[in-house]
């Protein structure tokens, strides 16, 4: 069952020449985990913002065709409407921060009083998120003395915890630590596992060869290709792939005419090839 | 724009205008300047977000200074609001976009300043300002047997007219370097895409 | 990062006040003296207001306060003192220089305010964490975005300025001049202020989108995760600062009659 639906997309933003999307058509199913890559510029970003009717509630600017999510037209609905059903992460840990609060705890607590929710339920769904995203230990830490890993788990839990059915990540990882990274990739994982809807924007491409059930290459603004880790990855083009599809080029190792994207069938065909 | 329900990107402006303000105030103590530079931001804010968002930033500003140093300049609220909303109006009908514009626009948030403050300055501290030029200036007057409202008015003019033009016209500077999305946020009206091949 | 909040949790007997409680002191302690016409009670008030701040161990963060207006106060006692049009009776004689009667007790006059100004405030701002101030506001009809700006520039104005000191760094080890005549201290202005402008507003666009998806526009009826639960004296000073209000209107329209 389609969750997202996108019919005609284009947008361009205000004073500038180019469309920084260009006909967009696609489904996204319930449940599913989609990645995004493409170039700097390829207009990443700017989708995951039109999601949400960020683009064009917030940037204004030209905007054709519907976004329909969670069976709401997004131009229809304020982003405060909208994002009680979908929830969005970006790179910049420090910008999610609100300020307004003292510890992490509360930090968690804002967009839940924003939106009434009684005070028991709230001390419920917070302690919830906490442990999901396993920062219970620093609840009580002041939400800028954490590191940029935790800071962005922090953030992710403050989204988690108004139960989106969708949650959209723009380069969560970009500017954290190997460690911090691999954290994030956990929790999205698990997040998957619960049936939550992910979109995620990266460009650490084995983490999305292995977890995501489909993957958008988005190039000039213009989707040009939308299918499975293993065909993604495997076009004549893309520079950028994962290491191990990499090797397997040098070493010409297909699996039924592709190439393997993951270290497990990267494994299994290495595992082949020795037998032979 | 006079419109009392703002944008959510209207509102973080607030916190980014004070925190600049506070800055302003610290580089002209740490270059030893005879001039207060202590609402640049306020200005900024009021050029992007109008007169509403001055005011407000130029108000919080000072309940901020008076929570955390010192009690009495919350008082002086007033006059902080008054010149963000000088500078609002003055960015509004297009003035903050030359030099000639920014003198103009000092001289009026200049004069608002003067017109708030005096009698506040009368009030709490007996017509001086804390400023050594406005008050040698007020000191002279005072010795010469003028009157104190007299005295004081002379002493605001020579810190504040001065310092709001300066204020001005740096705001003018920066506003202009300001990118072009950052501004088609709070513009939208102006800024009209080439609508034709699209 | 540290917030800039002068606040902090003693437990203390006044922590236990609720801020319109302590905001009404502020204005007993000014109305009372002019309701009455009578300066010198202001001196009581600075008297109360003092015990109450040591009693709560936060007088030592009123010494800032004091020293910044101090400097100002002694300004005013010297220029009045000498200058006042007022001036007649000779009081002190320094050399060439008089002092007058009349000037240095204007001075005094300014003084008394300002001080019982700086302590009954800094009974509600040393003692009073913020939130429960905006909290207090938003639930008596306040806009809660307002609320929400309030309270974040305590924890946001020091991260703009933390940007500063490391453009400063910056700056100096590319060799910036920041010492010289006026025109050379006015030119380094700029160079020290612009980053931090376009770093910062730079981040405004992100942390609109972050309040958005939020909730920060929504239009339900806002939650409060913490309930400040005010003392049991609270309700009882709170109706004694109205006591006294009314009983000094009420004394100054006896002695009027008299």
């Amino acid at each position: 069952m389609a969750i997202i639906t996108i019919k005609g997309l284009k947008y361009r933003y205000p004073n500038t020449k180019v469309n920084a999307l260009t006909d967009i058509n696609l489904e996204i199913n319930k449940g599913e985990f989609i990645g995004v890559i493409g170039k700097n510029g390829a207009g990443k970003s700017t989708f995951c913002q039109a999601l949400l009717g960020i683009v064009p509630n917030f940037y204004k600017g030209l905007y054709a065709g519907e976004v329909v999510v969670c069976e709401t037209k997004v131009t229809e609905v304020s982003i405060s409407d909208l994002c009680q059903k979908i929830g969005l992460v970006f790179q910049n840990p420090f910008n999610q921060v609100t300020g307004a609060k003292d510890t992490v705890y509360e930090e968690i607590a804002f967009g839940l009083e924003n939106f009434g929710v009684p005070r028991a339920e709230m001390r419920k769904r917070i302690d919830r998120s906490l442990e999901l995203l396993d920062i219970a230990q620093y609840k009580d830490r002041a939400p800028f003395d954490l590191s940029g890993g935790q800071m962005q788990r922090m953030a992710i839990a403050s989204i988690i915890a108004m139960q989106p059915e969708i949650i959209i990540l723009d380069e969560p990882t970009s500017q954290l630590d190997p460690q911090g990274s691999k954290d994030v990739f956990n929790v999205v994982k698990a997040l998957s596992e619960q049936g939550i809807t992910i979109i995620m924007v990266s460009h650490k491409m084995e983490k999305l060869a292995q977890y995501c059930d489909r993957i958008m290459l988005l190039d000039s603004g213009k989707l040009l290709n939308f299918d499975i880790p293993q065909k993604i990855f495997n076009l004549d083009n893309l520079k950028s792939i994962p290491v191990y599809t990499k090797v397997c080029k040098k070493l010409n190792l297909k699996t039924m005419g592709d190439f393997p994207v993951t270290l497990e069938e990267t494994k299994v065909r290495y595992d082949e090839q020795i037998k032979c | 724009m006079w419109s009392l329900k703002l944008s959510t990107a209207s509102w973080v402006l607030i916190p980014v205008a004070v925190g600049i303000n506070y800055i302003g105030k610290m580089i002209a103590g740490f270059l030893k300047l005879p001039l207060w530079l202590d609402c640049i931001g306020t200005c900024l804010a009021a050029c992007l977000g109008g007169p509403v968002v001055g005011g407000l930033s130029g108000a919080l500003n000072n309940i901020l200074y008076g929570i955390t140093l010192d009690p009495i300049s919350t008082v002086y609220a007033l006059t902080q609001t008054g010149i963000g909303i000088a500078v609002g109006y003055m960015a509004y009908k297009g003035k903050m976009n030359t030099i000639k514009g920014g003198v103009l626009t000092g001289i009026v948030a200049g004069a608002v300043a003067v017109i708030i403050s005096t009698p506040l300055n009368i009030i709490f501290w007996d017509g001086m300002t804390g400023n050594i030029w406005g008050d040698a200036a007020f000191t002279i007057c005072i010795a010469n047997g003028a009157p104190v409202w007299l005295a004081s008015f002379v002493d605001e003019i020579l810190v504040d007219i001065p310092d709001k033009i300066l204020v001005a016209l740096i705001t003018v500077g920066l506003f202009k370097s300001l990118p072009q999305n950052l501004k088609a946020i709070y513009r939208p009206a102006e800024i009209l895409a080439d609508v034709e091949d699209f | 990062m540290q917030s800039i909040s002068l606040y902090e949790n003693k437990n203390s007997f006044l922590n236990g006040l609720s801020p319109a409680t302590k905001a009404l002191y502020i204005l007993t302690a000014i109305l009372i003296p002019i309701i009455l016409d009578y300066n010198l009670l202001k001196i009581d008030f600075i008297v109360i207001s003092i015990i109450l701040l040591i009693t709560s161990k936060t007088f030592k963060k009123t010494y800032p306060m004091i020293f910044i207006s101090g400097f100002l106060l002694l300004t005013i006692a010297i220029v009045q003192g000498l200058f006042n049009p007022n001036n007649i009776t000779p009081i002190l004689t320094i050399g060439a220089v008089v002092f007058y009667k009349e000037g240095l007790l204007s001075a005094f006059e300014i003084t008394l305010n300002i001080l019982n100004l700086i302590f009954s405030i800094s009974i509600l701002i040393l003692t009073t964490k913020p939130s429960y101030i905006a909290d207090a506001l938003v639930a008596k009809g306040l806009s809660p975005r307002l609320g929400y700006i309030f309270v974040s520039l305590f924890l946001l104005v020091p991260q703009i300025t933390q940007k500063l000191s490391i453009i400063t760094d910056a700056q100096w080890s590319r060799g910036m001049e920041t010492e010289g005549n006026l025109f050379v201290r006015i030119k380094a202005f700029i160079p020290l202020i612009s980053p931090v402008i376009m770093s910062s507003f730079m981040d405004v666009k992100e942390r609109s989108i972050a309040l958005e998806v939020r909730g920060f526009n929504s239009t339900s009826k806002k939650t409060f995760l913490n309930e400040f639960i005010p003392n049991r004296a609270n309700k009882w000073v709170f109706i004694l600062l109205i006591v006294l209000i009314i009983i000094s209107i009420i004394l100054r329209g006896v002695l009027w009659l008299l």
